[in-house]
């Protein structure tokens, strides 16, 4: 039996596959608790391996020896036993065993019967298998339960910890309650768990950042012992992980407000947190505010605001003075030194910085800290060009001393070179990140001791009177300043300098200027008014913005159309309350959906509401230069955007993956793309929501069975990755080379950021498996986008200019004049006013600072008329998307127009003198015809335009309101009628004129005011006064003259002749009927407006085949009564006219 | 015997560890050929993305029937579980084995804390 034993033996193998197979049909089978072929049988055998050496080893050392002494401890036993075994073995340790029975029975009865030609597992190799799982099973048990108590231990640990039960006791009694706790306590991620461990179900979490969202639902689903499950979940814009096991949700602040929109009380929730409210995001001002009023009908609802310490009496004296948990911080101690800048390196305005102070201060640092003790800089500065600047100098002494690693972060890099600044620095160097004040709060860098703090910052502000945001230069608030300071201490003690005074620091203000102070409120006083939140001056805000800018957005939002006179919301406006973008992109998408140019339109709108995608340090690389020279446009930026995505979808499809490659060539950020591509999707959903698109063939590209199999494999294989890629995520750090900064990609610049626009992703484009192309691939159909695209790829130059015209009426009043003096100017000079603001300046980034004779009126086509009038038919216009000062005034992303059509198109107010060859369009662009006739004939055909436009708009917006799907409110047939008189307005209106600003003592006697009672009445007696059917021309009691559209306010301009004076009628033959008398131009407008080509009326109406001018259309009938006849008439205005012309003639 | 219970809380009564356990007893759920040797407070193991892996929390000491987690400072396994008050009590009837580990452990630990 012994020599048959060892015979056996002999034969088996534990390296040989074959014989893990036969264990694993012992202890792995298909439904034990681990399978063969899982990840966790993989570890088995390879800890198997471990533990057979370990096992060898220990019994060569022969570490039996101990086992005579246990007896002698016997003897002093006291009177309990604990009946403890003689002979230790570490199989007493573990509590559990594995019961394999069954299977070793059957596997013995085989081997006795086969004895001879089996090769198979006896019972000693069966039992060391089976010791070998057992204390598998132990070394897990014990390492999953390591982590669970190393993670119990920090939450304890956490400084919030030990208010744990009043928090939620608070809670539990108040509606609402300020939880202020400063860098470190841990409130964020504790807090949501302290009241799902107290029982409460649906909680949300708001967030300023979206990053924030992602990685708090991260960290605290983990700490919840739910990471594999969705209990915790978060949902941003594009993403969300949210299921119906939902219960604590993290989300942006937007979000929140939009769902607000659509659930008044938002039942869906039992308590709502709103983390940050410190810092002051316009969102959260407002989000706070309607949560107030939203509290008056949810008293079951529990409000938990968090905070900084700073400013808490604010948030508790706004909820009724809500009770206040204040929880200290864990920072570790800083020390503060004050180093103020030496006058005589103080830089003046336009100098560049002086880097001297910063270089001492790396030289201080190297000389004070050995290098072997780590620890690296930040350093605080106010913008772009500020930090190439100190970067610049940093660099030359890091490469002298090779002690530093420099490297920059703002927004405007690639996210590339932003994740950088999370890398590790190799052993004897320190990182010295040079940031802007991203790196305040936004983004939280480990690892660093010492701050240097300039103590500025740029901030937007917004400039009401010019309609512009301006980036300007302020000194920081004490609490950003502890803020920086703080950065210093998150990980050991650390060093703060700070380069201004301590009395300086004691003069800055308590806390940095709310958003809502600064920025324009369009959006915030649409959203209010979709909301029903009544007059936006009379609510109630924690910290009300100025009056004067409600007014200013109340304003701006009536010329856009969003609200109409009494500042209620219009059609239109409602639906833009609900895309979640600049109400000017939003109107882009309303007018493109009418025309048949959806997908270009979704591509630019979804393009101007992202950061650009070109990169601004790539601009002065020639390769990328070069590279990008195909998809440039000189019709203007929001073209060359499209091109640009275009173009990577083109490359998406042919080459997948490769299209990361292809943008770097480019010095494109593809995450841009990413963005555009997904914002693009939702805009299509949200125009098909409102019925303003049509729904695509429910057959989703149907494809045979196997396309569908082969896609859902696919499918399945693309979430897999995403999966594994999430599991591996973060736990690899590179470690930055010495010459990392060096890379020379100093971008200079004026740009800085607003807060909060930063890092929205930290994974660098360098890994294995491309996360964002798998991610794309999964939310897009790649042949799907492509056919949107080839739609808007090679438009043709009628599109093309259709598509112009949408851009510009949903950009307006966002229109800039070139100047005249501009095809003298050098191309860096180039000069532009808007109406608000003169001499401003095209971005060096839009592709008309690069190329702007394309602006200028051609020499040849221009006549002088005198010193200051050229006229042209080529008169161009720039509508834009911003103007930003920041050292100028800019614009950026311009698109041109022709400059006499698009005004006419798309003004708010056009007025003009008795004959119209003087107009003023909203009071301050004059356009100056030279011949009467032309002049009547464009100003007629865009008012009748503009009118079907109108109608066309409004069925459309009234159709998608009332919900009907299927059947379009507009018939194509109209639809394309209207696009071709567009286009032929635009392209072939060869009309010569001069186009001028005015100057501002011109705009004072504009216009010839209030006509007396008199003359009012002699014009309602002459029966002109309804010029269109439908619309009652009035005297216009400001202007003076007759307003004959909500736009168009005829002869009120001062230089008017006599309104009815027979020198202007001229005779003129109706090209449609056979009128040909004398009229003066309001009575031809009015002609021409009723009378229609008399093939038009056919196709109106084909029944009617008698159609002439007097049954024309019965509705533009009215009836009029004339004293000469003493006769009810059912007449046309025109045929009123020719009436009272008969008798004019037959008294005469 | 066996209990199961959805959201009840496991809490060491010498370290204060707490969480949620699904499982009380001997034989977890899915488990197959595994046995426990003692009833333990059992849940799904958070580490593992596996929905069937278990994680045993703790379980009653053998001599005093305190409440205690499988943590080595809270208790220890030697064919049945004592609480670490036990081992100390009756620290002389453990194999030597153990009682140089707990030696090891305790000097250590006074090191860390000096």
């Amino acid at each position: 039996m012994d020599s048959d034993r060892r015979r056996h033996s002999r034969s088996w193998d534990w390296d040989s596959p074959e014989c893990r197979a036969q264990l694993d049909d012992v202890f792995f089978r298909q439904h034990d608790y681990i399978q063969a072929g899982s990840p966790e049988h993989k570890e088995f055998w390879t800890f198997f391996d471990r533990f057979q050496r370990f096992k060898t080893k220990r019994d060569m050392t022969g570490s039996g020896s101990s086992r005579k002494e246990e007896k002698k401890d016997r003897k002093q036993t006291g009177h309990v036993d604990l009946g403890l075994p003689k002979d230790y073995d570490a199989r007493y340790r573990i509590n559990v065993s594995v019961c394999t029975r069954d299977v070793e029975e059957r596997l013995a009865k085989s081997e006795h019967r086969g004895r001879k030609s089996s090769s198979g597992p006896g019972p000693q190799e069966v039992s060391d298998c089976r010791l070998a799982l057992l204390h598998f099973l132990d070394f897990n048990q014990r390492q999953s339960f390591g982590k669970l108590a190393k993670l119990r231990r920090e939450q304890k640990n956490l400084p919030i910890f030990q208010y744990r039960d009043r928090i939620v006791d608070l809670v539990r009694r108040h509606p609402v309650v300020v939880v202020a706790g400063d860098t470190g306590c841990g409130k964020s991620t504790q807090v949501p768990q302290y009241l799902l461990s107290a029982g409460f179900k649906h909680i949300a979490c708001t967030q300023p950042r979206r990053i924030a969202c992602i990685s708090l639902a991260k960290r605290v689903s983990f700490e919840s012992l739910n990471q594999y499950g969705s209990k915790v979940g978060y949902q941003i814009r594009f993403e969300t992980s949210r299921t119906a096991a939902t219960k604590l949700l993290f989300l942006t602040e937007g979000l929140l407000l939009r769902q607000i929109q659509q659930d008044r009380t938002l039942a869906q929730y039992e308590v709502l947190i709103v983390d940050e409210v410190h810092e002051r995001h316009l969102h959260c001002d407002f989000l706070l505010g309607v949560l107030r009023t939203l509290l008056e009908s949810r008293p079951d609802l529990r409000l938990i605001l968090m905070s900084a310490t700073i400013n808490i009496k604010l948030f508790s004296d706004y909820f009724n003075s809500a009770p206040v948990m204040q929880v200290p911080g864990r920072l570790f101690p800083i020390q503060v030194i004050y180093q103020p800048i030496p006058p005589e390196e103080q830089a003046s305005r336009s100098e560049k910085l002086d880097p001297r102070p910063y270089l001492r201060i790396l030289q201080a640092i190297d000389q004070r800290y050995p290098p072997e003790e780590r620890g690296d800089l930040l350093l605080f500065l106010s913008g772009v060009a500020e930090i190439s600047t100190i970067q610049e100098a940093c660099q030359i002494y890091a490469t002298h001393t090779r002690r530093w690693i420099v490297l920059p972060l703002h927004s405007t890099l690639s996210l590339a070179q932003q994740d950088k600044v999370f890398d590790i620095a190799p052993p004897g160097v320190r990182k010295c990140i040079i940031s802007t004040n991203i790196a305040e709060t936004s983004v939280t860098i480990d690892g660093v001791r010492f701050v240097v703090d300039s103590g500025k910052v740029k901030e937007m502000s917004f400039d009401p009177k010019a309609k512009m945001q301006r980036l300007q230069e302020f000194w920081i608030s004490r609490a950003s300043s502890e803020q920086r300071k703080g950065r210093a201490g998150r990980t050991g003690p650390g060093v703060c300098y700070r380069l201004y005074a301590e009395s300086d620091y004691d003069a800055f203000a308590p806390y940095p200027v709310p958003e809502i102070h600064r920025v324009a409120l369009d959006s915030l006083i649409l959203q209010m008014k979709s909301m029903g939140l009544g007059d936006p001056l009379s609510f109630v805000f924690i910290d009300p913005p100025p009056a004067a800018s409600i007014q200013t957005a109340v304003t701006y939002l009536k010329e856009q159309g969003a609200l109409d006179s009494h500042s209620e919301l219009t059609s239109i406006g409602s639906l833009l309350a609900q895309l979640p973008v600049d109400v000017v992109i939003g109107k882009m998408l309303v007018l493109g959906s009418l025309f048949n140019l959806v997908e270009p339109v979704l591509t630019v709108a979804a393009a101007l509401s992202v950061q650009s995608p070109f990169l601004r340090s790539s601009q002065h690389n020639p390769d990328c230069a070069t590279a990008r020279q195909p998809l440039h446009s000189n019709q203007g930026d929001p073209f060359s955007l499209l091109n640009t995505f275009n173009a990577w979808v083109e490359v998406k499809g042919e080459r997948g993956g490769g299209s990361r490659k292809w943008c770097r060539r480019r010095g494109l950020e593809e995450q841009r793309l990413y963005e555009m591509v997904n914002l693009r999707r939702q805009f299509k959903d949200l125009l098909r929501s409102h019925s303003l698109l049509e729904s695509e063939d429910s057959a989703p590209s149907a494809g045979d069975r196997t396309q569908r199999r082969d896609r859902l494999t696919e499918r399945r294989k693309l979430h897999q990755l995403k999966r594994d890629h999430e599991q591996q995520e973060g736990s690899r750090r590179k470690v930055l080379r010495l010459d990392e900064g060096q890379d020379g990609d100093f971008s200079s610049g004026s740009d800085s950021e607003e807060k909060g626009k930063g890092k929205k992703d930290k994974k660098g484009p360098e890994q294995d498996v491309d996360i964002q192309e798998v991610k794309f691939k999964l939310r897009h159909n790649v042949s799907e986008l492509q056919d949107a695209v080839n739609v808007s790829q090679d438009l043709s130059s009628r599109q093309q200019a259709l598509l112009k015209l949408l851009l510009c009426r949903g950009l307006y009043p966002q229109l800039a004049l070139p100047d005249e003096h501009n095809n003298t100017r050098k191309d860096s000079e180039q000069v532009f006013h808007t109406r608000n603001k003169q001499g401003v300046v095209i971005h060096p980034t839009s592709v008309f600072a690069s190329d702007p004779e394309v602006l200028h009126v051609p020499e040849d086509e221009t006549r002088e008329m005198g010193p200051d009038r050229r006229d042209s038919s080529r008169h161009q216009l720039l509508a834009f998307v911003t103007l930003l000062e920041t050292n100028k005034p800019y614009l950026s992303n311009c698109v041109r127009v022709p400059a006499l059509q698009a005004l006419l198109l798309v003004a708010n107010s056009v007025d003009s003198n008795a004959d119209c060859t003087r107009l003023v369009v909203d009071g301050w662009l004059e356009v100056e015809l030279r011949e009467q006739e032309e002049a009547l004939n464009v100003l007629s055909t865009a008012l009748t335009l503009r009118a079907e436009w109108e109608r066309l708009l409004q069925a459309q917006l009234g159709q998608g309101s009332m919900g009907v799907s299927g059947v379009h409110g507009v018939s194509r047939k109209a639809m394309e009628k209207l696009s071709e008189g567009l286009v032929r307005f635009l392209l072939y209106t060869e009309v010569s004129y001069s186009l001028r600003r005015l100057a501002a003592f011109q705009t004072q006697n504009l216009y010839v005011g209030p006509q007396s009672e008199s003359e009012l009445f002699d014009a309602k007696s002459q029966g002109l006064n309804p010029l269109f059917p439908g619309l009652e021309a009035k005297p216009d009691p400001i202007k003076g003259g007759l307003r004959v559209t909500s736009f168009f306010t005829y002869n009120c301009l001062t230089d008017s002749k006599d309104l009815y004076s027979e020198c202007l009628r001229t005779f003129w033959t109706c090209p449609n009927c056979d009128l040909y008398m004398p009229l003066t131009p309001l009575e031809r407008m009015q002609h021409e407006a009723s009378c229609r080509p008399k093939g038009e009326q056919h196709n109106e109406d084909p029944s009617d085949e008698r159609a002439s001018s007097s049954s024309s259309a019965s509705s533009l009938c009215r009836v009029y009564h004339c004293d000469i006849c003493n006769e009810d008439l059912k007449l046309t205005s025109t045929e009123i006219l020719k009436h009272k012309r008969q008798h004019m003639y037959s008294v005469k | 015997k066996y209990k199961r219970s959805p959201s009840e809380i496991f809490t060491c009564q010498l370290c204060g560890l707490s969480s949620p356990f699904t499982y009380y007893g001997q034989k977890p759920p899915n488990t197959r050929a595994i046995v426990l040797l003692e009833e333990c407070f059992v849940t799904k193991d958070p580490f593992s993305p596996d929905k069937e892996k278990f994680l045993v929390l703790g379980s009653t000491c053998s001599m005093c029937s305190s409440c205690v987690c499988v943590g080595s400072d809270c208790s220890l396994f030697y064919t049945k579980r004592f609480c670490m008050q036990c081992v100390n009590k009756y620290l002389d009837q453990f194999p030597h084995q153990i009682q140089a580990e707990l030696a090891k452990k305790r000097q250590s630990s006074k090191t860390a804390v000096s």
